[in-house]
């Protein structure tokens, strides 16, 4: 007999592959997208069971939380024409196969070297108290420490590369400045005038036709 | 300096505490809403709701036919229909407003000559289908025969500004 | 409290063996739904009575005396109505939004501590799991704008995705402060951090103050309310992403935005305001049980949610997306780096 813990790894893998497969099957984007997401989420669970709370947790904050948020945004605002996507497949198709067929060879190669026996049987079991997010971060800032902070600087200079791409000033728009307009005080808008009373005007020709 | 004090006032959300302290200080104000049913707002003399038509005291209908309200109606709510009736008067053998598209400007009620449609100073009457607004003569005299004795009153009170 | 419980236990697993673990905790997860759920309908009309009182009315006052029984009204109303899909909708999809909106904002309780202990998991990682669950509720709502085949559904979707991924940042920035605080990731650990001599002085919203404003402005954002329930935007998009939902369903999306206040209420209190913990370690003060002041402290800040909208109008949107990206991100990096700083030093007393 199969343990629950088996049990629930297997459920999460039929799951991860189904949606995985329906990913690139079906045909509505938005679809798609969404079962990108359910992917996400078994993966997560997968990896809950390997005692990787932190991992599992990041994974969907940061992909499900905000990364498909805006795959989805821009899906459905795009107009998919689903013909002229599938223009082209047979042209393209030999390509596409032999890309897989390396990837395929690459993964089992890796995997077959390094995982042979059973699975779980390589994985130490931990106590209650042992904390996954803990023995993260001690790696990252100690033994791994040069490459993460490369990735963090890359990541910088990515955002700054976006910003700077992106960022032009035009010339005479007229946005408002919020800070400026918080700041503004009655006594710089407004001026009293002092000024005597009007006096009566001496009465013209105009005025006396008027009245007569 | 000015720049300093700024900037606190900004991160201190100075402002938008003011204004919860005003919307606070309401919060314990006393309450101005009218409970409906049970209280109600004063009511003018003039006030002008459900039509009527009136009577004299004989019991004779004040309405002559002349279709100045018909004409005068800047919702085309009255429907008015004469003919001579046996003594030789001529009478309405028709009177209808419709309530849905009247819009209670009172006018009816200026332009008659002899004080006949009248509005009263009902308000509270509803219609469950959507003919029951349809108000006919026959209606409009019972609201009118019900109601004299208000209506005559706030015409007396209104005579003297007249 | 806590002996009474453990008798239950040890009663209940000598009763029905391995099978008794899931009955406990569906046991646990009823006895927080159920009274969130009685907390919803009642805040709704806490929210119709304030917001009646600060603008000198007196709210509802015709079902039940006080009109305490409208809730229950409205609930039978709801759930009488005829849900319409409209045609051209995308059928399983505008079903699901709702039930999307409800269940992270459900879910997410599963780590809230209520007293020492009493939380149906005491996870590890429970700070991140609620950053999680809250960056989920997202989902229901852009899949309601979607499905619902509407122009004022979908520009109300899209305002509030981008919104809620916005203010999501300045949020997860306010609770790194508290976690480097606390050095713990365990909500339960965070209050017991929190305990001090000093009572209300050694919560973490006197340290981390701009934090803890940034958090529950954020928390506003976060449950689309007012003044930054562009989502919604009556006045704009009529009521954006949920305008074509009538009755049950239109109840869940309902359900779920309460549900949100109520946890956004109970997270800043967990965080910053101390949990359970008393104001002060006194006699009179420390006798009443730590549910109680959980629950004093949500209803104080379930009360400035309605004493805002009452007071202020909605901002605009363009000044929302500026508000959360130009001044609280910076703001809580900046506050980041000051606690980290202040650290080191031994001026840092929490």
């Amino acid at each position: 007999m199969i343990s629950f813990e088996a049990l629930v790894f297997y459920l999460f893998a039929a799951l991860t592959v189904f949606a995985a497969l329906r990913v690139i099957t079906v045909r509505n984007p938005v679809y798609a997208a969404l079962f990108l997401v359910l992917a996400f989420f078994s993966m997560a669970g997968i990896w809950m069971l390997l005692e990787a709370e932190f991992l599992a947790v990041t994974l969907v904050l940061v992909y499900v939380g905000a990364v498909m948020v805006l795959f989805l945004f821009v899906v459905m605002m795009l107009d998919v024409d689903l013909a002229q996507l599938r223009e082209g497949f047979w042209r393209w198709f030999p390509f596409g196969a032999v890309i897989a067929a390396i990837m395929v060879f690459e993964m089992v190669m890796v995997l077959g070297a390094r995982q042979t026996s059973e699975t779980g049987a390589g994985l130490t079991r931990h106590a209650a108290d042992y904390s996954n997010t803990k023995e993260l971060g001690r790696l990252i800032y100690t033994d791994y420490v040069y490459p993460f902070e490369l990735a963090a600087v890359l990541l910088l200079v990515a955002i700054v590369a976006a910003i700077a791409l992106t960022l032009r000033r035009r010339k005479g728009v007229k946005s408002q400045d919020v800070a400026k307009q918080v700041a503004a005080r009655r006594e710089d808008n407004i001026r009293i005038v002092q000024m005597p009373a009007e006096k009566q005007m001496p009465v013209t020709g105009d005025q006396e036709s008027e009245k007569a | 300096m000015e720049m300093i004090k700024n900037f606190f006032k900004t991160f201190l959300l100075l402002e938008l505490v003011k204004g919860m302290a005003l919307t606070g200080r309401y919060f314990f104000a006393r309450k101005i809403t009218v409970q409906f049913p049970e209280e109600k707002t004063p009511q003018g003399f003039r006030f002008r709701g459900l039509h009527a038509q009136r009577r004299y005291a004989s019991g004779e209908e004040r309405c002559i036919g002349c279709k100045l309200c018909e004409a005068i109606c800047p919702a085309m709510a009255i429907n008015i229909e004469i003919a001579e009736r046996a003594d030789g008067t001529r009478r309405t053998t028709r009177y209808d407003i419709d309530l849905t598209k009247c819009i209670f400007c009172g006018f009816c009620e200026e332009s008659c000559p002899v004080d006949a449609i009248v509005e009263t100073r009902v308000l509270e009457y509803h219609g469950e289908k959507r003919g029951d607004l349809y108000y006919t003569k026959t209606m409009l005299l019972a609201n009118g025969d019900k109601l004299e004795e208000q209506i005559a009153g706030d015409r007396a009170v209104d005579a003297k500004y007249r | 409290m806590m002996e009474l419980l453990q008798a239950v236990q040890q009663i209940g697993q000598d009763l029905l063996g391995p099978a008794w673990l899931p009955v406990w905790t569906v046991a646990k997860i009823l006895v927080i739904v159920v009274p969130i759920m009685l907390t919803v309908a009642y805040l709704t009309l806490a929210e119709r009575k304030v917001i009646g009182f600060m603008q000198i009315r007196i709210g509802p006052n015709r079902v039940g005396p006080y009109g305490l029984l409208q809730p229950l009204a409205d609930g039978v109303k709801l759930l009488f109505k005829e849900i319409i899909i409209p045609t051209g909708a995308n059928k399983a999809l505008f079903v699901a939004a709702p039930v999307l909106t409800l269940v992270p904002a459900l879910a997410a309780w599963a780590v809230v501590p209520f007293d020492v202990g009493m939380a149906v998991s005491n996870a590890n990682a429970g700070l991140l799991y609620i950053l999680a669950m809250t960056s989920l509720g997202v989902y229901g709502i852009i899949i309601a704008g979607w499905a619902s085949n509407s122009k004022y559904a979908f520009l109300g979707a899209l305002r509030s995705a981008a919104q809620i991924v916005s203010y999501e940042i300045a949020m997860g920035f306010a609770l790194v402060c508290v976690l480097m605080a606390s050095q713990s990731m365990n909500l339960g650990d965070i209050v017991q951090g929190q305990q001090s001599k000093a009572g209300l002085f050694g919560w973490y919203f006197i340290p981390l103050f701009p934090m803890f404003l940034v958090y529950l402005i954020s928390g506003v954002a976060e449950t689309n309310r007012a003044p930054f329930d562009v989502a919604e935007g009556e006045s704009e998009i009529v009521a954006g992403f949920h305008v074509e939902y009538s009755g049950m369903t239109f109840a869940l999306f309902f359900l779920a935005e309460y549900a949100n206040m109520i946890l956004i209420a109970a997270l800043t209190s967990i965080m910053f305001l101390g949990g359970w913990l008393p104001p002060f370690d006194v006699a009179p003060l420390n006798m009443i049980p730590g549910l109680f002041w959980l629950l004093a402290k949500m209803s104080v800040i379930l009360f400035l949610f309605l004493w805002f909208r009452a007071t202020f109008p909605r901002y605009r949107y363009d000044q929302l997306m500026r508000l959360g990206w130009k001044v609280f991100i910076p703001l809580t990096l900046v506050w980041v780096a000051v606690v980290g700083a202040w650290m080191q030093t031994p001026f840092w007393l929490w």
